[in-house]
Protein backbone atom coordinates (compact mmCIF):
# COMPACT_ATOMS: atom_id res chain seq x y z
CA UNK A 1 0.00 0.00 0.00
CA UNK A 2 0.89 3.38 -0.74
CA UNK A 3 1.84 5.67 2.21
CA UNK A 4 0.72 8.89 2.62
CA UNK A 5 3.80 11.43 2.76
CA UNK A 6 1.73 14.54 2.32
CA UNK A 7 1.27 17.74 4.60
CA UNK A 8 -1.80 19.64 4.91
CA UNK A 9 -1.69 22.23 7.49
CA UNK A 10 -3.51 25.52 6.35
CA UNK A 11 -2.17 26.37 3.12
CA UNK A 12 0.45 24.68 3.38
CA UNK A 13 0.31 21.81 0.96
CA UNK A 14 3.02 19.58 0.69
CA UNK A 15 3.44 15.85 -1.40
CA UNK A 16 5.97 15.15 0.82
CA UNK A 17 8.05 16.67 3.99
CA UNK A 18 11.33 17.29 2.26
CA UNK A 19 12.00 21.04 0.86
CA UNK A 20 15.70 21.97 -0.27
CA UNK A 21 16.66 25.50 0.96
CA UNK A 22 16.54 28.71 -0.03
CA UNK A 23 20.27 29.49 -1.07
CA UNK A 24 21.50 26.20 -1.74
CA UNK A 25 19.43 24.72 -4.73
CA UNK A 26 19.06 27.49 -7.21
CA UNK A 27 16.33 29.11 -8.66
CA UNK A 28 15.00 25.62 -10.55
CA UNK A 29 16.80 22.84 -12.26
CA UNK A 30 20.20 23.45 -11.25
CA UNK A 31 20.33 20.18 -9.50
CA UNK A 32 18.58 18.36 -12.14
CA UNK A 33 21.22 16.60 -12.92
CA UNK A 34 21.65 15.06 -9.84
CA UNK A 35 17.70 14.80 -8.54
CA UNK A 36 13.99 14.94 -10.03
CA UNK A 37 13.44 18.12 -8.71
CA UNK A 38 9.54 17.48 -9.39
CA UNK A 39 9.48 14.72 -6.69
CA UNK A 40 10.56 17.20 -3.87
CA UNK A 41 8.27 18.21 -1.37
CA UNK A 42 9.11 21.97 -2.54
CA UNK A 43 12.24 23.53 -3.59
CA UNK A 44 12.67 26.94 -1.82
CA UNK A 45 14.15 29.79 -4.42
CA UNK A 46 17.38 31.57 -3.92
CA UNK A 47 16.99 34.84 -2.18
CA UNK A 48 14.91 36.98 -4.62
CA UNK A 49 15.10 41.02 -4.49
CA UNK A 50 13.00 43.31 -5.91
CA UNK A 51 16.52 44.74 -7.91
CA UNK A 52 19.19 42.18 -9.11
CA UNK A 53 21.86 42.50 -6.34
CA UNK A 54 25.98 41.46 -6.98
CA UNK A 55 26.34 40.30 -3.84
CA UNK A 56 29.55 40.74 -1.49
CA UNK A 57 33.27 40.87 -2.66
CA UNK A 58 35.63 38.71 -2.71
CA UNK A 59 35.81 35.76 0.15
CA UNK A 60 32.09 34.42 0.21
CA UNK A 61 32.74 31.06 1.75
CA UNK A 62 34.84 29.23 4.61
CA UNK A 63 34.32 25.55 6.01
CA UNK A 64 34.40 25.61 9.02
CA UNK A 65 34.11 22.40 12.25
CA UNK A 66 31.07 20.79 10.86
CA UNK A 67 29.42 22.95 8.37
CA UNK A 68 30.72 26.85 6.90
CA UNK A 69 30.13 30.19 6.82
CA UNK A 70 28.48 32.03 3.83
CA UNK A 71 28.37 35.77 2.80
CA UNK A 72 26.94 35.75 -0.30
CA UNK A 73 25.15 38.97 0.13
CA UNK A 74 22.12 37.96 -1.57
CA UNK A 75 23.43 38.00 -4.98
CA UNK A 76 20.39 37.09 -7.01
CA UNK A 77 18.65 37.88 -9.99
CA UNK A 78 15.95 40.10 -8.58
CA UNK A 79 12.34 39.15 -8.96
CA UNK A 80 11.72 40.81 -12.73
CA UNK A 81 14.10 38.46 -14.70
CA UNK A 82 12.87 35.87 -12.13
CA UNK A 83 9.55 35.96 -13.38
CA UNK A 84 10.73 35.90 -16.89
CA UNK A 85 13.31 33.56 -16.92
CA UNK A 86 13.01 31.14 -13.96
CA UNK A 87 9.40 30.87 -13.39
CA UNK A 88 8.28 29.11 -16.46
CA UNK A 89 10.70 26.41 -16.00
CA UNK A 90 9.46 25.40 -12.71
CA UNK A 91 5.55 25.83 -14.01
CA UNK A 92 6.40 23.65 -17.16
CA UNK A 93 8.61 21.15 -15.14
CA UNK A 94 5.80 20.78 -13.06
CA UNK A 95 8.20 21.80 -9.44
CA UNK A 96 6.37 22.75 -6.02
CA UNK A 97 7.69 25.83 -5.18
CA UNK A 98 8.54 28.56 -2.53
CA UNK A 99 9.62 31.67 -3.56
CA UNK A 100 12.30 33.31 -0.96
CA UNK A 101 11.93 36.93 -1.19
CA UNK A 102 14.34 39.59 0.07
CA UNK A 103 13.41 43.72 1.04
CA UNK A 104 15.41 46.43 2.25
CA UNK A 105 12.20 47.78 3.11
CA UNK A 106 8.62 47.07 4.45
CA UNK A 107 7.86 48.92 0.89
CA UNK A 108 9.72 46.26 -1.05
CA UNK A 109 8.28 43.12 0.27
CA UNK A 110 5.17 44.46 -0.37
CA UNK A 111 6.27 45.09 -4.22
CA UNK A 112 7.78 41.65 -4.29
CA UNK A 113 4.67 39.68 -2.52
CA UNK A 114 2.54 41.57 -4.70
CA UNK A 115 4.59 40.87 -8.10
CA UNK A 116 3.84 37.04 -6.82
CA UNK A 117 -0.05 37.52 -5.94
CA UNK A 118 -0.15 38.66 -9.84
CA UNK A 119 2.00 35.63 -11.03
CA UNK A 120 -0.17 33.02 -9.03
CA UNK A 121 2.60 32.48 -6.94
CA UNK A 122 1.62 29.43 -4.07
CA UNK A 123 4.00 29.66 -1.67
CA UNK A 124 6.59 32.52 -0.41
CA UNK A 125 8.99 32.98 2.04
CA UNK A 126 10.42 35.97 3.56
CA UNK A 127 13.68 36.19 4.30
CA UNK A 128 13.74 38.37 7.16
CA UNK A 129 16.96 36.63 9.03
CA UNK A 130 19.79 36.98 6.15
CA UNK A 131 22.21 38.30 8.50
CA UNK A 132 24.76 39.07 5.72
CA UNK A 133 23.52 42.65 4.28
CA UNK A 134 24.18 45.61 6.27
CA UNK A 135 20.67 47.56 5.35
CA UNK A 136 17.66 46.40 6.61
CA UNK A 137 17.21 42.82 6.45
CA UNK A 138 18.85 41.86 10.05
CA UNK A 139 16.15 44.26 11.84
CA UNK A 140 12.93 42.68 10.09
CA UNK A 141 13.71 39.46 12.21
CA UNK A 142 15.11 40.46 15.25
CA UNK A 143 12.25 42.63 16.77
CA UNK A 144 8.46 41.87 17.01
CA UNK A 145 7.21 44.82 16.43
CA UNK A 146 8.76 45.79 12.88
CA UNK A 147 8.36 42.17 12.06
CA UNK A 148 4.36 42.34 12.70
CA UNK A 149 4.31 45.32 10.78
CA UNK A 150 5.99 43.79 7.89
CA UNK A 151 4.18 40.08 7.77
CA UNK A 152 0.79 41.98 8.23
CA UNK A 153 1.65 44.54 5.18
CA UNK A 154 2.77 41.79 3.21
CA UNK A 155 -0.59 39.09 3.98
CA UNK A 156 -2.49 41.85 3.17
CA UNK A 157 -1.39 41.92 -0.67
CA UNK A 158 -0.75 38.16 -0.55
CA UNK A 159 -3.66 35.03 -0.76
CA UNK A 160 -1.25 32.56 -1.15
CA UNK A 161 1.01 30.70 1.77
CA UNK A 162 2.85 32.95 3.33
CA UNK A 163 5.87 31.14 5.17
CA UNK A 164 8.49 33.54 7.64
CA UNK A 165 11.53 32.30 7.98
CA UNK A 166 13.00 33.15 11.60
CA UNK A 167 16.69 34.07 12.40
CA UNK A 168 18.53 32.41 15.58
CA UNK A 169 20.02 35.50 16.24
CA UNK A 170 17.58 37.07 18.55
CA UNK A 171 17.02 36.61 22.15
CA UNK A 172 13.06 35.46 22.38
CA UNK A 173 12.78 33.67 19.12
CA UNK A 174 8.71 32.58 20.90
CA UNK A 175 8.05 36.16 21.15
CA UNK A 176 9.31 37.06 17.02
CA UNK A 177 7.31 33.44 16.30
CA UNK A 178 4.12 34.86 17.66
CA UNK A 179 4.44 37.81 16.17
CA UNK A 180 5.14 36.62 12.72
CA UNK A 181 1.32 34.24 13.34
CA UNK A 182 -0.64 36.67 14.73
CA UNK A 183 0.59 38.80 11.27
CA UNK A 184 -1.27 36.55 9.73
CA UNK A 185 1.62 34.14 8.72
CA UNK A 186 0.59 30.28 7.23
CA UNK A 187 3.56 28.85 8.68
CA UNK A 188 7.22 29.76 9.95
CA UNK A 189 10.78 27.88 9.09
CA UNK A 190 13.31 27.55 11.03
CA UNK A 191 16.12 28.45 11.35
CA UNK A 192 17.97 30.61 8.84
CA UNK A 193 22.18 30.73 9.39
CA UNK A 194 23.69 31.71 13.06
CA UNK A 195 25.75 34.68 12.66
CA UNK A 196 29.68 33.74 13.31
CA UNK A 197 33.17 34.47 12.31
CA UNK A 198 35.68 32.10 10.93
CA UNK A 199 39.16 33.18 11.42
CA UNK A 200 41.98 30.65 9.82
CA UNK A 201 45.84 32.37 10.86
CA UNK A 202 49.19 31.36 8.97
CA UNK A 203 52.42 31.92 9.52
CA UNK A 204 54.40 32.32 6.53
CA UNK A 205 57.98 34.11 5.97
CA UNK A 206 57.77 35.50 9.63
CA UNK A 207 54.75 37.22 9.32
CA UNK A 208 51.04 36.05 10.78
CA UNK A 209 48.61 36.21 7.67
CA UNK A 210 45.20 36.34 8.56
CA UNK A 211 41.81 35.22 6.59
CA UNK A 212 38.65 35.92 7.99
CA UNK A 213 35.06 35.32 6.71
CA UNK A 214 32.34 36.60 8.54
CA UNK A 215 28.15 35.56 7.70
CA UNK A 216 26.05 33.36 8.63
CA UNK A 217 27.05 29.69 9.77
CA UNK A 218 25.33 26.29 8.50
CA UNK A 219 25.94 22.76 8.00
CA UNK A 220 25.64 20.29 11.02
CA UNK A 221 27.10 22.35 13.62
CA UNK A 222 23.90 24.35 13.94
CA UNK A 223 21.42 21.01 14.37
CA UNK A 224 21.35 21.33 18.06
CA UNK A 225 20.20 25.13 17.73
CA UNK A 226 17.82 24.82 15.14
CA UNK A 227 16.27 21.79 16.70
CA UNK A 228 16.03 23.81 19.93
CA UNK A 229 14.66 26.91 18.27
CA UNK A 230 11.57 24.49 16.89
CA UNK A 231 10.97 22.67 19.90
CA UNK A 232 11.00 26.48 21.32
CA UNK A 233 8.19 28.11 18.80
CA UNK A 234 6.41 24.57 18.81
CA UNK A 235 5.20 25.21 22.07
CA UNK A 236 3.80 28.41 21.44
CA UNK A 237 2.34 28.31 17.87
CA UNK A 238 -0.78 27.09 16.43
CA UNK A 239 1.01 27.23 12.66
CA UNK A 240 3.22 25.12 11.36
CA UNK A 241 6.81 24.39 11.38
CA UNK A 242 9.61 23.81 8.72
CA UNK A 243 12.61 22.81 10.41
CA UNK A 244 15.82 23.69 8.57
CA UNK A 245 19.88 23.16 10.07
CA UNK A 246 22.36 20.57 9.30
CA UNK A 247 20.11 17.96 7.92
CA UNK A 248 21.91 15.17 6.57
CA UNK A 249 20.07 12.10 7.60
CA UNK A 250 16.66 10.38 7.63
CA UNK A 251 17.89 10.19 11.75
CA UNK A 252 18.18 14.07 11.50
CA UNK A 253 14.64 14.85 10.05
CA UNK A 254 12.79 12.53 12.97
CA UNK A 255 14.36 14.40 15.23
CA UNK A 256 13.30 17.79 14.15
CA UNK A 257 9.64 15.58 13.42
CA UNK A 258 9.52 14.67 17.03
CA UNK A 259 10.30 17.93 18.47
CA UNK A 260 7.61 19.57 16.25
CA UNK A 261 8.44 20.41 12.82
CA UNK A 262 5.60 19.41 10.11
CA UNK A 263 8.57 19.36 6.92
CA UNK A 264 12.15 19.78 6.68
CA UNK A 265 14.41 21.71 4.52
CA UNK A 266 17.88 20.81 3.62
CA UNK A 267 20.17 22.86 2.60
CA UNK A 268 23.72 22.42 3.24
CA UNK A 269 23.76 18.97 2.77
CA UNK A 270 22.77 19.66 -0.93
CA UNK A 271 26.20 20.75 -1.48
CA UNK A 272 27.67 18.05 0.34
CA UNK A 273 25.76 15.41 -1.40
CA UNK A 274 23.92 16.62 -4.20
CA UNK A 275 21.13 14.17 -4.60
CA UNK A 276 20.08 13.45 -0.98
CA UNK A 277 16.93 15.57 -0.91
CA UNK A 278 15.34 12.87 -3.06
CA UNK A 279 17.13 10.07 -1.42
CA UNK A 280 15.90 10.98 1.98
CA UNK A 281 12.21 11.00 0.76
CA UNK A 282 12.65 7.25 -0.44
CA UNK A 283 14.81 6.28 2.79
CA UNK A 284 11.12 8.03 4.57
CA UNK A 285 8.98 6.28 2.09
CA UNK A 286 10.53 2.85 2.72
CA UNK A 287 11.42 3.82 6.42
CA UNK A 288 7.28 4.09 6.31
CA UNK A 289 6.26 0.81 4.57
CA UNK A 290 8.25 -1.40 5.95
CA UNK A 291 7.21 -0.29 9.42
CA UNK A 292 3.78 0.11 8.76
CA UNK A 293 2.91 3.69 9.13
CA UNK A 294 0.37 4.79 6.50
CA UNK A 295 0.77 8.60 6.43
CA UNK A 296 3.30 11.12 8.04
CA UNK A 297 0.67 12.44 10.43
CA UNK A 298 1.03 8.95 12.00
CA UNK A 299 4.48 8.93 11.82
CA UNK A 300 4.65 12.34 13.49
CA UNK A 301 2.30 10.96 16.46
CA UNK A 302 4.42 8.45 17.02
CA UNK A 303 7.74 10.08 16.97
CA UNK A 304 5.98 13.26 19.62
CA UNK A 305 5.04 10.25 21.90
CA UNK A 306 1.30 11.68 21.14
CA UNK B 1 29.13 0.26 -20.40
CA UNK B 2 26.14 3.25 -20.44
CA UNK B 3 27.79 6.80 -20.60
CA UNK B 4 26.38 8.44 -17.72
CA UNK B 5 25.71 12.27 -17.43
CA UNK B 6 28.31 13.93 -16.77
CA UNK B 7 28.05 15.72 -13.40
CA UNK B 8 26.22 13.38 -11.65
CA UNK B 9 28.42 11.91 -8.45
CA UNK B 10 30.59 8.70 -8.85
CA UNK B 11 32.30 6.09 -7.00
CA UNK B 12 35.78 5.49 -8.19
CA UNK B 13 38.30 2.96 -7.35
CA UNK B 14 42.07 4.50 -6.64
CA UNK B 15 44.29 2.77 -8.46
CA UNK B 16 47.46 4.54 -7.48
CA UNK B 17 48.18 6.64 -5.16
CA UNK B 18 51.76 8.33 -4.46
CA UNK B 19 53.77 11.08 -2.66
CA UNK B 20 55.56 12.53 -6.06
CA UNK B 21 57.64 15.28 -4.39
CA UNK B 22 58.36 16.71 -1.31
CA UNK B 23 55.08 18.92 -1.05
CA UNK B 24 52.96 17.19 -3.67
CA UNK B 25 50.67 13.83 -4.41
CA UNK B 26 48.84 11.92 -7.28
CA UNK B 27 46.19 9.81 -7.16
CA UNK B 28 44.37 8.04 -10.05
CA UNK B 29 40.86 6.71 -9.90
CA UNK B 30 38.78 4.72 -11.93
CA UNK B 31 35.39 5.47 -11.96
CA UNK B 32 32.53 2.41 -12.73
CA UNK B 33 31.01 4.41 -15.98
CA UNK B 34 32.73 5.54 -18.70
CA UNK B 35 34.36 9.35 -18.11
CA UNK B 36 34.82 12.18 -19.96
CA UNK B 37 36.81 15.21 -19.63
CA UNK B 38 38.45 18.33 -21.25
CA UNK B 39 42.02 19.98 -19.73
CA UNK B 40 41.09 22.66 -17.47
CA UNK B 41 37.55 20.92 -16.18
CA UNK B 42 37.74 19.23 -12.83
CA UNK B 43 36.73 16.92 -10.41
CA UNK B 44 35.17 17.75 -6.93
CA UNK B 45 36.06 15.25 -4.16
CA UNK B 46 33.89 14.26 -0.88
CA UNK B 47 35.81 14.36 2.21
CA UNK B 48 34.39 12.36 5.19
CA UNK B 49 33.24 14.28 8.20
CA UNK B 50 34.19 17.44 5.62
CA UNK B 51 31.03 19.91 4.16
CA UNK B 52 32.61 21.15 1.97
CA UNK B 53 34.02 18.91 -1.32
CA UNK B 54 37.30 19.49 -2.44
CA UNK B 55 37.85 20.65 -6.32
CA UNK B 56 40.97 19.61 -8.13
CA UNK B 57 42.09 20.01 -11.82
CA UNK B 58 42.16 17.06 -13.70
CA UNK B 59 46.06 16.70 -14.27
CA UNK B 60 45.57 13.48 -16.64
CA UNK B 61 42.48 10.70 -18.42
CA UNK B 62 43.93 7.74 -19.43
CA UNK B 63 42.33 4.26 -19.51
CA UNK B 64 39.13 5.85 -17.90
CA UNK B 65 41.64 6.52 -14.83
CA UNK B 66 41.52 10.05 -13.70
CA UNK B 67 44.74 11.36 -12.47
CA UNK B 68 44.75 14.38 -9.60
CA UNK B 69 47.60 16.18 -8.60
CA UNK B 70 47.63 18.41 -4.92
CA UNK B 71 49.12 19.84 -2.09
CA UNK B 72 48.22 18.77 1.74
CA UNK B 73 46.55 22.20 2.70
CA UNK B 74 44.28 20.89 5.19
CA UNK B 75 41.85 18.21 6.83
CA UNK B 76 40.48 17.35 3.25
CA UNK B 77 43.35 16.99 1.12
CA UNK B 78 44.92 15.08 4.87
CA UNK B 79 42.08 12.43 4.22
CA UNK B 80 43.02 12.21 0.02
CA UNK B 81 46.69 11.67 0.57
CA UNK B 82 45.94 9.24 3.37
CA UNK B 83 43.79 7.04 0.38
CA UNK B 84 45.36 3.79 -1.16
CA UNK B 85 45.22 1.52 -3.66
CA UNK B 86 41.69 -0.15 -3.76
CA UNK B 87 39.60 2.78 -1.67
CA UNK B 88 36.73 3.76 -2.71
CA UNK B 89 36.21 7.44 -3.27
CA UNK B 90 32.79 9.69 -4.14
CA UNK B 91 33.42 12.52 -6.97
CA UNK B 92 31.31 14.90 -9.02
CA UNK B 93 32.53 15.87 -12.33
CA UNK B 94 33.93 16.36 -15.01
CA UNK B 95 32.75 19.91 -13.97
CA UNK B 96 33.53 23.72 -15.30
CA UNK B 97 34.26 24.77 -18.84
CA UNK B 98 37.57 23.74 -19.67
CA UNK B 99 40.21 25.21 -22.08
CA UNK B 100 39.25 25.45 -25.58
CA UNK B 101 42.41 24.88 -27.79
CA UNK B 102 43.52 24.44 -31.70
CA UNK B 103 46.12 22.70 -32.71
CA UNK B 104 46.55 24.98 -35.15
CA UNK B 105 48.11 27.69 -32.68
CA UNK B 106 50.99 27.44 -31.18
CA UNK B 107 50.16 27.33 -27.70
CA UNK B 108 52.27 28.12 -24.72
CA UNK B 109 51.45 26.46 -20.79
CA UNK B 110 52.70 27.96 -17.90
CA UNK B 111 52.26 26.15 -15.01
CA UNK B 112 53.32 27.60 -11.42
CA UNK B 113 53.51 24.69 -8.59
CA UNK B 114 50.69 22.21 -8.12
CA UNK B 115 49.30 24.68 -11.10
CA UNK B 116 51.06 22.29 -13.39
CA UNK B 117 48.35 19.93 -13.18
CA UNK B 118 45.34 21.27 -16.01
CA UNK B 119 47.85 22.47 -18.89
CA UNK B 120 50.04 19.22 -18.32
CA UNK B 121 46.63 17.42 -19.16
CA UNK B 122 46.28 20.06 -21.72
CA UNK B 123 50.01 20.09 -23.10
CA UNK B 124 49.23 15.62 -23.29
CA UNK B 125 45.65 16.62 -25.32
CA UNK B 126 47.49 19.24 -27.61
CA UNK B 127 50.21 16.75 -28.46
CA UNK B 128 48.12 13.90 -29.07
CA UNK B 129 45.76 15.89 -31.14
CA UNK B 130 48.89 16.93 -33.25
CA UNK B 131 48.95 20.44 -32.17
CA UNK B 132 52.26 22.58 -31.24
CA UNK B 133 52.61 23.49 -27.44
CA UNK B 134 55.29 24.22 -25.36
CA UNK B 135 55.16 23.33 -21.35
CA UNK B 136 57.13 25.37 -19.15
CA UNK B 137 57.32 24.80 -15.54
CA UNK B 138 57.77 26.97 -12.22
CA UNK B 139 58.48 25.63 -8.70
CA UNK B 140 59.91 26.84 -5.46
CA UNK B 141 62.78 24.68 -5.39
CA UNK B 142 64.36 21.04 -6.67
CA UNK B 143 61.79 18.47 -4.46
CA UNK B 144 59.09 20.01 -5.08
CA UNK B 145 59.15 18.87 -8.42
CA UNK B 146 56.50 15.81 -9.01
CA UNK B 147 58.47 12.52 -10.35
CA UNK B 148 55.76 11.41 -12.67
CA UNK B 149 55.16 14.86 -15.16
CA UNK B 150 57.28 15.85 -17.33
CA UNK B 151 58.06 19.10 -18.45
CA UNK B 152 59.35 21.20 -21.82
CA UNK B 153 61.52 23.41 -19.57
CA UNK B 154 61.45 24.21 -15.21
CA UNK B 155 62.34 26.88 -13.60
CA UNK B 156 63.07 26.99 -9.36
CA UNK B 157 63.17 30.00 -7.55
CA UNK B 158 66.03 28.79 -5.86
CA UNK B 159 68.02 27.85 -8.90
CA UNK B 160 68.22 24.06 -7.49
CA UNK B 161 67.02 22.56 -10.70
CA UNK B 162 66.35 24.31 -14.46
CA UNK B 163 66.16 27.83 -14.69
CA UNK B 164 66.67 29.77 -11.87
CA UNK B 165 64.22 32.20 -10.84
CA UNK B 166 60.63 32.53 -10.80
CA UNK B 167 58.48 31.92 -13.80
CA UNK B 168 57.71 35.27 -14.21
CA UNK B 169 61.28 35.90 -15.12
CA UNK B 170 60.98 33.64 -17.79
CA UNK B 171 57.39 34.27 -19.60
CA UNK B 172 58.57 37.56 -21.77
CA UNK B 173 61.75 35.56 -22.99
CA UNK B 174 59.41 32.64 -23.97
CA UNK B 175 56.94 34.56 -25.52
CA UNK B 176 59.91 35.88 -27.90
CA UNK B 177 61.69 32.66 -28.74
CA UNK B 178 58.80 30.06 -29.43
CA UNK B 179 56.00 33.12 -30.23
CA UNK B 180 52.93 31.44 -28.75
CA UNK B 181 50.00 32.53 -30.81
CA UNK B 182 48.08 31.37 -27.76
CA UNK B 183 49.06 31.13 -23.52
CA UNK B 184 47.31 28.94 -21.18
CA UNK B 185 48.42 29.17 -17.37
CA UNK B 186 47.19 27.73 -13.91
CA UNK B 187 49.21 28.56 -10.53
CA UNK B 188 48.79 30.98 -7.71
CA UNK B 189 46.84 34.17 -8.37
CA UNK B 190 49.43 36.89 -8.51
CA UNK B 191 51.47 34.78 -11.59
CA UNK B 192 48.18 34.36 -13.34
CA UNK B 193 47.43 38.17 -12.95
CA UNK B 194 51.12 39.25 -13.72
CA UNK B 195 51.35 36.07 -16.72
CA UNK B 196 47.77 38.19 -18.07
CA UNK B 197 49.54 41.21 -18.04
CA UNK B 198 52.59 40.47 -19.71
CA UNK B 199 50.59 38.33 -22.24
CA UNK B 200 48.06 41.67 -22.85
CA UNK B 201 51.48 43.68 -23.15
CA UNK B 202 52.47 41.30 -26.38
CA UNK B 203 48.95 41.21 -27.47
CA UNK B 204 48.39 37.17 -26.84
CA UNK B 205 45.39 35.71 -25.97
CA UNK B 206 45.76 34.34 -22.09
CA UNK B 207 43.59 31.79 -20.40
CA UNK B 208 43.98 31.35 -16.62
CA UNK B 209 42.33 28.38 -14.67
CA UNK B 210 41.72 30.05 -11.60
CA UNK B 211 41.19 28.44 -8.12
CA UNK B 212 38.73 29.24 -5.04
CA UNK B 213 36.75 27.97 -2.83
CA UNK B 214 33.81 26.38 -3.47
CA UNK B 215 30.72 25.20 -2.15
CA UNK B 216 28.42 23.58 -4.81
CA UNK B 217 30.73 23.14 -7.32
CA UNK B 218 27.86 23.98 -9.67
CA UNK B 219 27.02 27.49 -10.20
CA UNK B 220 24.67 27.62 -7.51
CA UNK B 221 25.64 28.61 -4.03
CA UNK B 222 27.34 31.95 -5.47
CA UNK B 223 30.48 31.21 -3.18
CA UNK B 224 33.38 31.14 -5.83
CA UNK B 225 32.26 34.20 -7.70
CA UNK B 226 34.64 36.39 -9.34
CA UNK B 227 34.39 39.83 -11.56
CA UNK B 228 34.69 39.84 -15.17
CA UNK B 229 35.25 42.85 -16.97
CA UNK B 230 32.45 42.61 -20.38
CA UNK B 231 31.82 45.05 -22.40
CA UNK B 232 32.64 47.54 -20.36
CA UNK B 233 30.15 45.93 -17.47
CA UNK B 234 31.32 44.47 -14.76
CA UNK B 235 29.64 41.24 -14.11
CA UNK B 236 29.59 38.23 -11.42
CA UNK B 237 31.19 34.88 -12.63
CA UNK B 238 31.57 31.95 -11.02
CA UNK B 239 34.56 30.03 -10.90
CA UNK B 240 32.95 26.38 -10.70
CA UNK B 241 30.53 26.71 -13.24
CA UNK B 242 30.96 29.89 -15.64
CA UNK B 243 35.40 28.68 -15.21
CA UNK B 244 37.50 27.86 -13.77
CA UNK B 245 39.22 28.99 -17.15
CA UNK B 246 38.73 32.77 -18.17
CA UNK B 247 40.52 34.71 -20.42
CA UNK B 248 43.05 36.84 -18.43
CA UNK B 249 41.98 40.69 -20.23
CA UNK B 250 38.79 40.08 -18.44
CA UNK B 251 39.26 38.98 -14.79
CA UNK B 252 38.79 41.95 -12.33
CA UNK B 253 41.99 41.39 -10.68
CA UNK B 254 42.16 41.98 -7.16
Amino acid sequence: MAVDLSVNKGKLKLKNPILTASGTFGYNFEYGRFVNVASLGAIVTKAISLEPRPGNDWQRICETYGGMINSIGLENVGIKKFIEEKLPFLIKGNVDFIVNLAGASIDEYVQLAQICEANNINAVELNVSCPNVKSGCLEFGTDETVLHNLVSQVREVYSGCLIVKLTPNVTSVEKIALAAQDAGADAVSAINTVKGLSVKIRYINGKFQKETVQGGLSGKAVKPIALGVVNRISQVLDIPIIGIGGIYSLDDVFEFLSVGADAVQIGTANFTHPDISERLIEELKDFMESNGFQSLNELKEKLRGE
Amino acid sequence: MVVPKQNKSHKARITEASKVSRTLYYIKFKPETVFESKPGQFVSIFCPDHTLRRPFSIASLENNEIGVLFKKKGSGTEYIAGLKTGDTIDFLGALGNGFKFDINKKSLLIGAGVGVAPVYYLQTEIQNAGGNSRLIAGFMSKDEIPSNLSFDEVCTNDGTFGLKGSILDYVEQEIETYKPDVIYSCGPHIVLQKISETSQKYNIPCYVALEKVMACSIGVCRGCVIKLQKNGKIVNASVCQDGPVFKGDEIVWQ
